[in-house]
């Protein structure tokens, strides 16, 4: 059987098609980058009045994951932290799956506070770091601890109850075996992958989640913007 | 931020084609899902919600019809595992001024469209998320309606399902249920349970942390039982009594697609979805059509290609 074969000059100009359609899109992708970085600078120097005075009231609680390879880059994580700080957050929970986080951070952390001077003590920002140890496992752990206090409260009492847990129970078995907390309310995810890569899944129900990117190109001005929109947010809960 | 990366996502691909519509009239009666004709309030693209769906006759299996499956998607690189939060009915009714049913009525279509595409194209479990236990607390009209959607769903469509090889597996708390919807879910998954083409996974009055409640139970009577002892217990034992591991072969999804360009889980799969793939579309859930489904499995390669090769942690 013949093969068809276009004439050559309709194969050069179908290339030329698609050189100058991939040269728009890569332009087109480019100057989209181009204008987010140029809108990060702008509110990063507070030139809109939307983001001056934040208004945190409805956010207490602020998660941040990184993926465990660029946490390794130490400097940028504590730069991080400084600009979550200055932006005034209480309560921060740091995460990586691998610990990365723990190790390096660990005992550093007390130049954090949370915006204010250092003669306010309470509004110190308290953070807490966590790894996949503290995830499943903990669950895994409270359920051991919920099941050996059943059974110590059966033996003691000689009553053979069934056991009914509850959401609070499971709460406060997680606290008991230090892998309570409360939940976040904003989630940013900083790493090449749109995953929370494990985060305690307990405490995620209701948390806003949103992808910022590699750590390496983090922007203050987009922080800036990711609290901005979550304050505009309104949750139904379901209802 | 999210949005311009998964712009970014969807201009890194080349050789797109011009998308392929489905052809079909507006539709914007309320309450049925007729084809009426058109009215002000509909706007011009036709979506999901909107077009005729009918579950393919004597199509191959696992997507043998390569003559369909999307330009630019590799077939090995798809998920196995896709769960979605179906978001936006209510919106996307009264973006056109129709009241909330004709939204949840045009959402089953877009979930029916949806499993007709997954089964073509070879997903091997979709979950969705179909009422969730914080949705008890919505009208009572509001929540009377969907439980009799649910219903005549299960029993208008069990045919063209059960011809499709797919196999219905419904998680939640079925307690709550009206006993009718009960009875019916329990005898739909009976019939269908040796099916293989595709595990659709319907969350009915379901809660993520509910789940872990009721495993951790489980596991509590085992203890009680004397088949386990507490210092045995781990993640595995757990995961093992989860409502998903006991439905389906890949209890894990790949790729999460929740609509309406809300950021957060609600409450779904939170155990599962540790190494989740999360895409947010900003499309209504009526709305969310082919297009959209193969621009989600599109970042959700992109995303494949990259990392494909880093060891398993």
């Amino acid at each position: 059987m013949q093969s068809f074969r276009l004439p050559w000059f309709v194969r050069l100009v179908l290339r030329q098609c698609w050189l100058l359609f991939h040269l728009l899109f890569s332009i087109y992708q480019f100057g989209s980058h181009f204008l987010q970085v140029i809108e990060s600078y702008i509110i990063s120097l507070g030139l809109l009045q939307s983001y001056q005075n934040l208004q945190l009231h409805n956010l207490r609680h602020l998660a941040i994951v990184v993926d465990s390879e660029e946490a390794r880059n130490t400097l940028m994580v504590k730069e991080l932290l400084h600009w979550v700080s200055k932006i005034g957050v209480n309560y921060l929970t740091l995460y990586d799956m691998e610990g990365v986080l723990k190790k390096s951070l660990d005992g550093d952390l007390s130049n954090f506070a949370s915006g204010m001077t250092s003669a306010s003590q309470q509004n110190r920002m308290i953070i807490e770091l966590l790894s996949f140890a503290d995830s499943k496992a903990g669950v895994a752990k409270a359920a051991s601890f919920l099941c050996s206090k059943y059974q110590n409260d059966e033996l003691a009492s000689s009553s053979k109850k069934e056991p009914a847990l509850t959401e609070s129970e499971i709460d406060d078995a997680l606290n008991a075996v230090g892998c309570g907390g409360p939940d976040p309310d904003l989630l940013l995810i900083y790493g090449p992958v749109r995953c929370h890569l494990g985060f305690p899944a307990w405490r995620i129900r209701y948390t806003e989640i949103i992808h910022m990117g590699s750590l390496k190109s983090m922007k203050y001005g987009a922080i800036l913007k990711a609290f901005y929109e979550y304050s505009k947010k309104q949750q139904n809960y379901g209802n | 931020m999210l949005a311009t990366s998964k712009l970014r996502c969807q201009l890194f691909v080349p050789n797109l084609p011009k998308s392929i519509k489905r052809p079909a009239t507006n539709h914007c009666a309320a309450g049925s899902p007729s084809f009426i004709g058109k009215s002000k309030a509909c706007s011009a693209r036709v979506s999901a919600g909107e077009a005729p769906i009918t579950f393919p006759r004597g199509g191959g299996k696992d997507g043998d019809d390569e003559g369909d499956f999307p330009f630019g998607l590799r077939r090995e690189a798809l998920p196995k595992h896709v769960a979605v939060i179906m978001d936006g009915n209510g919106r996307w009714a009264a973006s056109r001024g129709l009241p909330t049913a004709s939204g949840h009525v045009a959402g089953y279509k877009a979930l029916k469209l949806m499993v007709e595409l997954s089964c073509r194209w070879g997903i091997r479990v979709l979950t969705v998320f179909a009422f969730s236990s914080e949705n008890w607390l919505r009208p009572k009209p509001e929540v009377d309606f969907l439980m009799t959607l649910f219903e005549n769903v299960l029993k208008e469509d069990l045919r063209d399902l059960l011809r499709e090889d797919i196999r219905i597996c419904i998680i939640g708390d079925s307690s709550k249920l009206p006993k009718t919807l009960q009875k019916m879910s329990t005898e739909v998954e009976e019939i269908s349970h040796r099916n293989s083409r595709l595990d659709l996974v319907v969350a009915l009055s379901y809660s993520g942390r509910t789940d872990i409640v009721q495993a951790c139970q489980k596991i509590a009577q085992k203890v009680k039982n004397g088949i386990l002892h507490p210092e045995d217990i781990t993640e595995t034992c757990v995961a093992q009594e989860l409502e998903t591991s006991s439905a389906v072969g890949y209890p894990y999804p790949d790729l999460l697609i929740r609509t309406s360009g809300e950021l957060r889980l609600s409450n779904f799969l939170l155990w599962e979805l540790a190494y989740t793939e999360l895409y947010f579309s900003q499309s209504h859930w009526p709305d969310f059509g082919e297009d959209e489904y193969v621009e989600a499995l599109r970042a959700f390669q992109k995303r494949q290609r990259r990392f494909g090769l880093r060891t398993a942690l």
